[in-house]
């Protein structure tokens, strides 16, 4: 909401607002300047000021003035500074200012570090910045309730440099996980921006000393709401940083090429390392963002506030947070005890044996564990995936993996992959979630049934069954069979259907046609192995491929994958351009042949 | 995480690339984001789809390949199979758990050793013969049963709209 309504406004561009802040601000020196000419400025004005205000530090820097005639430069300015922070439109200009310096830093950083921001990363931004105000506008008037400018001042401005930092944390964060999706990065961007965090993780230690410092003289209570905001910024921070590290590292080991024995099995071993720091590191904020919330909710003293109110929502969703990445890990451990107690590591032989690259990454095994079906696998890559199915990747045998409990981790959807009881009605699940739009929404999941339309076979079953007539007719597909055991839900009854004729003939005459074509694609994706294509439709193709390489001029368009990320692009889009002219030239003597003949 | 996915997804370019099937292209559509691709693909021969170069995106998880990719049509589509705004509906890109049709058996569902390449050549498989049953788009399911005629007319006006030729009838 707030951000339409900014968008809205007429804000004035980032030159403009600088210097009309430098103009506001000359103008509050200038007129400071004017009254300190006067020798004896301080004697009156001071008198007045005593009694009403409360800005006793303000009137500890007037107390101890010299005599006005023979001030130094020094003492000028010092007292210049005191009238202005006496005069509450120059206090306010001067606010103003270090705003401005904020974005100002703000702006060469991005420029420096960031170039143009994505969409998505400044939506991000500005989603965590209202996230931001939003929460803290909660944490000053709800929660400390402060009865003094004085101190939502000092607040504010600690809230600004804590909101200016998170913010670059957020960015740099949404920044490197962009950077990890290409393979070819300048190293300079990653140096530019990993030097960014390390900065940000120093100011948040920074920080947290400010934080000690000021709690060694307010109590305990403010240490500790000062130090978890903090903390939390440290944490998050330092989480990036070490991803980055991890990144880099798996990236420079993808350039290495092939790798020995010792670093493979080294890298094995590093997979519950890293599993474990990433733990650590999302458990540790999770519970200090939730002790915090819950010092918030303790420290304010009326219990149904509406800040309260928001802060349970917070802490309700925080817990739950909490609670699926336990639940997550539990199974994780689960996983990793079954996988360990009954798929034992693969022999050497075995993996010589198998030359094969791993199924799931598709790069060299060294070390690999084998399932019972005696398909072979890294144990890293395994692992991922048994924590979200139960089968094996290659042939679908289903593994007898209980679950360390009846919930499975995760979203509804994970569920779903229990074998499906017969006559269960369809089910869509319409999850929504909150916490994606604004942090403290709930996240809930609707489940809206349909009446079964057949009353049917497990599906499991009925595939069995399929391919169980499939093996004697194989030049029926398999949907087609699917279909009809629906209706009949016997496997004799099917072949007697398609011995008599009555299964579709339509689907049956289609599905010749297109093996010759396409080849018999969906199986071959069921057997999963990949056939090659009917050499009978592949001569049009070559004919093509031919002309190809009779227009070839420059780079070389099949055979080869370039080293080079803009050759490798502009391959592409050579080869891409070819295919729709080569297409687009038979469409049209397809066309004229019927007119000529 | 991102980097075996782009591991893999580098590996899968490179094969694409060396050995790709017939009338099937795909890669990345900018070298900055590997988990973007745009792939391009000829209707099977034989069909009302026949010699049309279909453009098509496909958008990568973070956690590829334990999670299917995302595949939409980015040219107009009547298809049983698509969705009107080009999404693909197929039980290859299904992950394991989800189920959106209630129908599909896990075997023909989403495991990390199916790839891109698979992918699309079970798309070229569907093109070529729709499953009416999954009612992605539930016009053209019933004109592919009721009136085949005027589908391959429909089916033949996006094929020259893909290719670029406009023929006056
Ligand atoms: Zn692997
Ligand atoms: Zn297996």
């Amino acid at each position: 909401m707030p951000i339409i309504v900014l968008e809205r406004l007429p804000l004035p561009n980032l030159k403009t607002y600088t210097g009309a802040s430098v103009l506001a601000l000359s103008a509050c020196i200038y007129y400071a300047t004017h009254i300190v000419k006067d020798p004896d400025w301080n004697k009156p004005k001071s008198d007045l000021d005593v009694s009403p205000s409360n800005n006793e530090d303000f009137i500890n820097n007037n107390t101890n003035h010299s005599s006005p005639d023979d001030r130094t430069f020094s003492q000028f300015t010092g007292d210049t500074f005191s009238v202005m922070t006496k005069e509450p439109i120059c206090v306010w200009i001067m606010i103003n200012m270090a705003y401005c310096w904020l974005i100002l830093i703000g702006r060469c950083v991005q420029k420096f570090v960031f170039g143009q921001l994505r969409v998505s990363e400044q939506q991000h931004l500005e989603e965590k910045f209202w996230n931001f105000v939003f929460y803290k506008f909660i944490f000053v008037f709800g929660v400390i309730n402060v009865q003094y400018l004085e101190e939502v001042l000092l607040w504010c401005s600690w809230f600004s440099l804590l909101g200016f930092l998170h913010l670059l944390s957020q960015l740099g964060k949404d920044r490197f996980e962009y950077l990890s999706f290409s393979p070819t990065t300048p190293a300079w961007s990653h140096v530019k921006l990993l030097g960014l965090l390390g900065c940000i993780f120093v100011f948040s230690l920074f920080m947290f000393l400010i934080s000690i410092f000021v709690g060694f003289f307010q109590g305990l209570n403010t240490f500790a709401f000062m130090s978890a905001e903090v903390i939390l910024l440290g944490i998050r921070t330092l989480h990036v940083i070490v991803r980055y590290a991890l990144h880099l590292y798996d990236i420079c080991r993808d350039t290495n090429g092939s790798l020995s024995r010792d670093t493979a099995t080294a890298l094995e071993k590093r997979g519950p390392v890293i599993y474990y720091i990433e733990l650590g590191f999302e458990l540790n904020a999770l519970i200090i963002d939730f002790v915090h919330h819950m010092h918030m909710l303790l420290w304010s003293n009326i219990f149904l506030s509406m800040a309260s109110l928001v802060i349970c929502m917070q802490l309700r969703y925080l817990f739950h947070e909490m609670q699926r990445r336990w639940k997550k890990h539990r199974n994780y451990l689960w996983v990793l005890n079954h996988m360990e107690q009954n798929y034992p590591m693969a022999s050497a032989e075995e993996i010589a044996a198998n030359s094969d690259n791993c199924a799931i990454c598709w790069e060299k095994m060294e070390t690999a564990r084998k399932l019972p079906c005696s398909h072979l696998f890294h144990t890293m890559c395994l692992q991922s995936w048994l924590e979200q199915d139960k089968s094996c990747p290659t042939c679908r045998l289903a593994l007898n993996i209980e679950s360390p409990s009846d919930n499975r981790p995760e979203s509804p959807e994970i569920q779903h992959n229990a074998p499906q009881p017969a006559r269960r009605p369809l089910n869509h699940f319409f999850h929504f979630d909150g916490s994606r739009y604004v942090s403290w929404l709930p996240s809930f999941s609707v489940e809206v049934s349909q009446l079964p339309r057949l009353s049917r076979a497990p599906n499991s079953q009925l595939d069995a069954m399929a391919r169980q007539v499939q093996q004697l007719f194989p030049h029926y597909l398999l949907p087609t069979i699917i279909e009809d055991l629906r209706v009949t839900r016997s496997v004799e009854l099917t072949i007697e259907n398609i011995l008599d004729g009555r299964l579709n003939s339509q689907t049956l005459r289609e599905s010749e046609t297109i093996s010759t074509t396409s080849s018999n694609v969906p199986l071959s994706i069921l057997q999963s192995n990949v056939e090659q294509p009917d050499t009978s439709s592949s001569q049009n193709w070559d004919d093509i491929n031919e002309e190809n390489v009779e227009n070839e001029d420059g780079i070389a368009v099949g055979s080869r994958f370039s080293k080079s990320p803009s050759e490798r692009e502009q391959i592409l889009h050579k080869r891409k351009e070819k295919l729709i002219q080569t297409a687009r030239k038979r469409y049209v003597d397809k066309q004229r042949t019927p007119i000529s003949t | 995480m991102a980097g075996s996915a782009l591991r893999r997804l580098m590996a899968e370019y490179k094969q694409l690339t060396l050995n790709p099937p017939e009338g099937i292209i795909a890669g990345p559509i900018n070298e900055e984001n590997f988990f973007e691709w745009e792939a391009l693909i000829t209707g099977p021969e034989g069909t009302c789809f026949e010699g049309g170069v279909f453009p098509a995106k496909l958008i990568f998880p973070c956690d590829y390949p334990l999670s299917p990719p995302k595949m939409q049509f980015t040219c107009e589509m009547f298809h049983p199979n698509i969705y009107s705004d080009g999404r693909v509906c197929i039980s290859i890109l299904h992950a394991p758990g989800d189920d959106p049709m209630g129908y599909e058996s896990s075997a023909e569902r989403w495991s990390p050793v199916q790839s891109v390449e698979k992918i699309l050549l079970s798309v070229v498989s569907m093109l070529a013969e729709p499953n009416d049953e999954s009612g992605a788009n539930v016009d053209a399911a019933k004109m592919w049963r009721e009136n085949r005629e005027e589908f391959n007319k429909i089916a033949d006006r996006i094929v020259r709209k893909t290719l670029g030729i406009y023929i006056r009838e």
